[in-house]
């Protein structure tokens, strides 16, 4: 399987652009510091994208209000990805984005209110529901049709990208974005913290010390295309997207199973759909949170997998922080940098290996790399497992 | 893809009952869920901590399972609009009212996945698992969904939807100046869709079709009856939803155009009440008139729930 | 000591939503997490953390303690009394 990769649009708190992203991955610049704009009790270490609301309505143009910031981060992504495309009757063009929170970074502050009985704002409700947030987005850029929204916690991103590759697969659609985001929450900052799993301190995935991860917000989108596609709009591609895989962990509804079933699922099977080998994998971009569980999990899988020969890896979330739904479409784009620029990027914060799997993780960064493909993971609760195959397009 | 079962809980006596659409009358506005004794169908240990929608949606996917004598689905695939209101509203007056450590499990739950999570758990099922939530077209898309899997050589695909009501969404759509003529109602509903036909099917899918920010409703419904080598003539039941005026009237047109002795209009918002994926309802509905009524071949759902959106459902009968 | 055990299992069934369960079903040395006995699982374990602050006002912060002060109603008992001495 391959479908080409034609477009990339990322923000995170490490950039408002593709490229301000890859400088400070290039420069080891983590985007993690406290919270600045979220209306947070206190100074929890997130990973927030630099930008108030109002600026990046400012930066798009936005006039109709209410919006979510899902949406605002969503639409800043997203348009960075469509680029100068055009819409056409000829080519049925697609959008699926994915989101945990959907229009939550409203509604908690409507939820305040209404609690505290000051006049509360029921318009915002509206944004509330995620598949809201994904009709902005194709609203601002004129994509009608198949408009869809997936939610399968901190796998979503992932699977959105894979749903959109099988439906050009299998020709119900030329081209599609496919992406996701989320917006740093009260709501799910303190469901981290009620889960004991939020550090106070700067996570530390792969690290026997690490105890937690640190949430991040931000959103990433790609357009894919078929033949068709790419003959009108005359787009080159970057890379392909040639595996793909979801299975359930079915082990427990936070914690992933200690043999890492699901996760080996997914890894395996995205790995036989791209007709690679394992030993065809260059990099893993992890999922990495920073959690004793998910780390461990992922290592016994990624054992499981690889054997002897485990490839270089590293868990990017250092840099960005855990973006939930959007973290899977994040490091695809990072996957896809990796191809694109020869580069391994770094595990920052990693000084001893885990002791069950002694896995030692990619710690500085690596230039000038043959990058042939790129394996990246992404992991849920509920056990929702999703790993995708980037590779060179040939 | 042939439908090989069903099972929907709601305000109306379907669950564990063929043969219900010929006894349902719309619902009066004091109506309640129907539940079944839920320990017949989830392990107490989960049971104990699922709010409404995640039993509602557990027992009937397990129902179908039984009806369909299948103990691994190849997927799971859930749509929902609203997600886990329950869980959700809970863990909000939590975090912003508790000081000190806050109690998990609500924030747990607040996620869509946990109904399709908790479903691949009950029965320990590793194969696809995945929640779509495009607000009144999410069953839509999952059935999509299914068909894509069924394509690509899974079978046996355990496909549903399930909204729950809480009393705050009253409030809000008062404030919101939502119309409020329809009851705010739950429901869930789980059918098997398998590739090949069996002696348990109980109707074909023919064709399922979402329309998102939908400009012209009468073009689209033309080219999808058209894709799917039809005229408007042959469809024998026309199952809509009425919130939106543009697609009543869009049914009322084809219905007064088209209409043969046999040919039928239901709104099944009026049986179903209101939430956002109530067109699984219909499906069920659909299938469930099918069995009762052999004269009926092609019934056509018209989901204009949200003014929007527009949702297409064709389902047949075996015969066809 | 048996008034605090009385009360640390209605707490722990309104909590945990045990809803089948009545405090005369908890035997004070029954293992709270083996299917066997109350039959909790790691969510249970965050929850009566939060029950530990939120009734006795006892700090949980290390998850390795709470594993063994968590094993019956007795050491939960125990726990509380030695914590607040």
């Amino acid at each position: 399987m391959a479908v080409r990769i034609t477009g990339l649009g990322l923000i995170s708190a490490i950039g408002l652009t593709v490229a301000e992203n890859l400088y400070s991955l290039e420069n080891g610049k983590s985007g993690i510091a406290p919270v600045k704009y979220l209306d947070s009790e206190r100074d929890f270490l997130v990973g927030e994208v630099k930008c108030s609301n109002a600026e990046l309505s400012d930066h798009l143009g936005i006039k109709a209000q209410p919006i979510s910031r899902t949406s605002l981060l969503g639409l800043t992504a997203a348009r960075e990805a469509w680029g100068n495309n055009r819409y056409t009757n000829e080519l049925r063009t697609g959008i699926i984005s994915a989101t945990s929170v959907g229009g939550m970074d409203t509604t908690e502050q409507f939820y305040q209110d209404y609690l505290d009985k000051n006049d509360p704002d029921y318009a915002v409700l509206r944004c509330h529901d995620s598949g809201n947030t994904t009709e902005r987005i194709a609203a601002e850029l004129g994509i009608s049709g198949y408009i869809n929204t997936l939610s399968t916690a901190c796998s979503s991103g992932a699977n959105a990208i894979m749903l959109g590759a099988r439906l050009i697969e299998q020709g119900k659609l030329d081209r599609v974005l496919v992406g996701g985001t989320d917006a740093l929450t009260n709501f799910t900052i303190n469901g981290f913290r009620s889960l004991m799993i939020y550090d106070d301190r700067w996570c530390r995935p792969f690290d026997e010390s690490r105890t937690g991860l640190n949430l991040g917000e931000g959103a990433a989108f790609l357009l894919l295309e078929n033949d068709k596609s790419i003959r009108f709009s005359g787009n080159s591609t970057i890379c392909c997207l040639s595996g793909w895989a979801n299975a359930a962990d079915a082990y427990h509804q936070t914690a992933s199973s200690p043999e890492g079933t699901g996760a080996t699922m997914a890894i395996q099977n995205a790995i036989d759909v791209s007709g690679l080998s394992a030993l065809d994998i260059s990099y893993v971009n992890a999922h990495g949170t920073g959690t004793k569980n998910n780390d461990l999990s992922e290592s016994t899988a990624m054992i499981n997998v690889f054997g002897d020969n485990i490839p270089d890896f590293s868990s990017t979330k250092p840099f960005t922080g855990h973006t939930l739904a959007a973290a899977g479409a994040i490091e695809a784009v990072f996957s896809v940098l990796a191809i694109q620029k020869g580069l391994i990027f770094p595990n920052l914060n990693y000084k001893t290996p885990i002791a069950e799997t002694g896995l030692v993780p990619i710690m500085e960064l690596q230039k000038d790399q043959p990058v042939l493909a790129v394996l990246s993971n992404s992991f849920g609760f509920g056990g929702n497992n999703s790993s995708l195959v980037f590779s060179v397009h040939r | 893809m042939y439908i090989n079962a069903a099972s929907t809980i709601s305000h109306q006596p379907t669950f564990q009952n063929a043969g219900f659409s010929k006894l349902i009358e719309p619902l009066e506005n004091s109506s309640e869920l129907i539940s079944p004794n839920y320990k017949e169908y989830i392990d107490a240990g989960l049971l104990r901590r699922m709010s409404k929608i995640l039993r509602m949606s557990v027992a009937a996917a397990k129902d179908c399972l039984k009806q369909a004598e299948i103990e691994q689905p190849g997927a799971i695939i859930v749509g929902t609009g609203l997600g886990c209101l329950q869980d959700t509203e809970k863990f909000l007056n939590t975090f912003l009212s508790v000081e000190g450590l806050l109690p998990p499990t609500s924030f747990i739950q607040s996620t869509h996945n946990t109904i399709a999570g908790q479903i691949s758990l009950s029965i320990g099922n590793h194969g696809y698992n995945m929640t779509h939530t495009q607000n009144t077209l999410s069953f839509e898309h999952a059935l999509i969904d299914t068909s894509l899997l069924l394509s690509e050589g899974r079978d046996n695909i355990v496909a549903g939807a399930a909204d729950e009501h809480i009393p705050f969404l009253e409030e809000a759509a008062e404030k919101l100046n939502l119309p409020s003529k329809n009851n705010l109602t739950s429901g869930a509903s789980f059918f098997v869709l398998s590739k090949e036909k069996s002696d348990r099917s109980l109707a074909r899918l023919k064709d399922v079709r979402t329309i998102g920010l939908v400009q012209d409703i009468d073009t689209e419904i033309d080219s999808f009856l058209s894709d799917n080598f039809l005229n408007v003539s042959e469809v024998d039941l026309i199952l809509y939803s009425d919130l939106s005026p543009r697609v009543e009237s869009v049914a009322n047109k084809y219905f007064n155009e088209h209409y043969h002795a046999d040919s039928k209009m239901i709104n099944y918002t009026k049986l179903s009440g209101l939430y956002p994926t109530n067109s699984a309802f219909a499906m069920h509905y659909g299938i469930d008139r099918i069995q009762q009524h052999p004269e009926l071949k092609k019934v056509l759902v018209l989901n204009g729930l949200n003014k929007i959106n527009l949702g297409l459902t064709l389902i047949e009968s075996l015969e066809t | 000591m048996d008034s605090l055990k009385e009360d640390l299992k209605k707490h722990i069934i309104e909590e945990l939503n045990l809803e089948d369960l009545q405090v005369s079903d908890i035997d004070d040395d029954a293992l709270l997490f083996s299917a066997d006995g109350v039959g909790l699982d790691s969510i249970d374990a965050l929850e009566l953390i939060v029950l530990m602050e939120k009734f006795y006002g006892i700090q949980v912060t290390n998850p390795d303690e709470g594993k063994e002060a968590f094993l019956t109603i007795n050491t939960m008992a125990d726990y509380i009394e030695k914590k607040k001495s």
